[in-house]
């Protein structure tokens, strides 16, 4: 898969967003269910040293970036936001250890498409 | 309506008071198990008492509509705002011949009336946001109708803080403020409506309504179902028991968990927002009176299916509250919602940071939900006949109670 672009400062995660950032929660939900445990960690020790620096970025942003790269970092920020749980709380298991199958919810949040 | 904390004194239960008053003996799972309970439960209970179906907040615009498909009561409702503002309730029924006047696939659909107007697709009959028949093809050609008397079926509706409840009852026995009684004074005059983000969760669960209710009515199985999403929860405290006719309320304190890495970054985010801090504050008085600074949220069960968990980002950081549905799909389905509420995010930075908040909280969903059929094949398997209940479980021991009641009466 072809990078996606990221704003200037962040253009050494694009690999990251191309495996990973994806504007619904059911694409997110797709790739975090099909990971192997080795993928949660590669994630989060590229993404967690950087996560307060792309929070800081994102603070400066609308809650919805119109510039396209911009909005790429919020939706890297969300795929980190719900894969980082299956590294520091699961052991790096793509389920939520004992939990109901999680393809059997379905998300609705109004206007944003999921 | 804001009641000062001290007249809803009354509403106060010690753990002594609660024992006395409600028994500790084990509780029947007879109400779970016996399909005709659930007949029963149809016409005695949930076309009797008041029913939450929407927030106004999702219906902001004249014309705006939800569709609700209600097996409970044996049809599809229509919640409507008019022209007028005012949100109606109607039952989803052509006057014509009964098709769906707006058809659907879905528990719940959304949309909006052109025009202020609905037409049903069979023959085109089309009435008015505000319930009116206002035209029909070809009206010469019947020899006999009365169109003043063919407007949609209407449902008694009314809202309380922006809930918006029905009643199926052509007459109910109770306003919806007396239906609410003390529970309206206690969780009166929180700014609700401010909170339009929302994460809504559904699914179809093969059990009885009643096994996903009570599953989410307590706090004893946090430290257990949620080690694994919610590690190290310190200081669990669940009391401040209240009781409220047919409903009761009560509250979670606890001292917090192990926060993860990232956790403590995203949630640093909403912690130093001023829109999206633990709001204290906000709590109505007679809601963690004390202004404990362990305060979690208050868990009260409005009976009969819905819970509103009340935080004002004092919990789950930067949740102002989530609430639960359970709607009774059949004896043994129900259908879920559980709906995380949050004011808009003000910048990206704290759009990612709900996304981590609402994630962590699914995710213990997903922990909840992992008991519920195996608990409803357990009790139908017929190995047990009760239920025990301790202190905190007392949600459970009230709910089961104001059941037997409603099931007792006669009509
Ligand atoms: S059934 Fe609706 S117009 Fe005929
Ligand atoms: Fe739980």
């Amino acid at each position: 898969m072809t990078d996606i672009a990221l704003p200037a400062g962040f253009q050494d995660l694009e690999p990251l967003a191309a495996r990973w950032a994806r504007p619904t929660e059911n694409e997110r939900n797709a790739i975090r269910l099909s990971a192997a445990p080795g993928d949660f960690v590669d994630f989060d020790a590229l993404m967690a040293p950087r996560l307060e620096a792309l929070l800081a970025h994102l603070a400066t942003l609308p809650a919805r970036p119109e510039d396209p790269a911009d909005y790429n970092a919020l939706l890297l920020a969300a795929a980190f936001a719900e894969a980082a749980p299956h590294h520091e709380l699961y052991g790096d298991s793509a389920q939520v250890p004992f939990s109901f199958d999680a393809r059997r919810f379905t998300p609705d949040h109004g206007t944003e498409a999921t | 309506m804001s009641h000062p904390a001290a007249s809803l004194d009354h509403i106060r239960r010690s753990v002594p008071q609660i024992r006395e008053e409600l028994g500790v003996a084990p509780v029947p799972v007879r109400a779970i198990r016996d399909p005709a309970i659930y007949a029963l439960e149809k016409e005695r209970l949930f076309k009797k008492v008041w029913l939450k179906v929407a927030t106004a907040w999702e219906l902001p615009n004249p014309g705006d509509y939800k569709v609700k498909e209600m097996p409970v009561a044996d049809t599809s409702v229509l919640i409507v705002r008019g022209k007028d503002g005012r949100i109606r309730a109607f039952h989803n029924v052509c006057t014509h011949r009964g098709n769906k006047v707006v058809p659907n696939s879905d528990f719940e659909s959304f949309g909006r009336a052109r025009a202020n107007v609905l037409s049903c697709r069979f023959h085109g009959w089309v009435f008015s946001t505000e319930g009116p028949l206002k035209s029909v093809p070809l009206q010469d050609h019947f020899g006999q109708i009365d169109t003043a008397c063919l407007g949609l079926r209407p449902i008694a509706c009314d809202e309380w803080q922006g809930f918006v409840f029905i009643n199926f009852d052509p007459e109910p026995a109770q306003s919806l403020a007396d239906y609410l009684g003390d529970f309206g004074a206690l969780f009166g005059g929180y700014p609700y409506h401010e909170s339009t983000t929302a994460f809504r969760y559904s699914t179809v669960l093969e059990c009885n309504w009643k096994v996903a209710l009570y599953a989410f009515s307590e706090g004893y199985h946090v430290p257990t179902i949620h080690a694994g999403s919610l590690p190290g929860f310190r200081g669990i405290e669940h009391s401040d028991f209240k009781l409220m006719g047919p409903h009761a309320s009560s509250t979670i304190y606890g001292a917090g968990m192990d926060a993860a890495p990232s956790t403590q970054k995203f949630a640093g985010i909403l912690h130093g927002s001023e829109c999206h801090k633990p709001r204290p504050d906000l709590l109505p008085p007679a809601i963690n009176p004390e202004r404990r600074a362990d305060f979690q949220f208050e868990l009260p069960n409005i009976f009969p299916n819905l819970l509103i968990h009340l935080a004002s980002g004092c919990g789950y950081p930067g949740m102002s509250y989530f609430t639960h549905q359970f709607w009774p799909l059949d004896h043994g389905r129900t259908l879920w919602e559980g709906i995380n509420y949050f004011r808009p995010a003000e910048n990206a930075a704290e759009r990612a940071a709900q996304i981590h908040v609402n994630a962590l909280h699914r995710n213990a969903w997903l922990e909840d939900t992992a008991t519920m059929e195996d608990t409803f094949t357990g009790i139908m398997s017929g190995a047990i006949d009760d239920m025990q209940l301790m202190d905190q479980e007392f949600l459970i021991r009230h709910a089961a109670l104001t059941l037997d009641r409603h099931l007792e009466e006669v009509d």
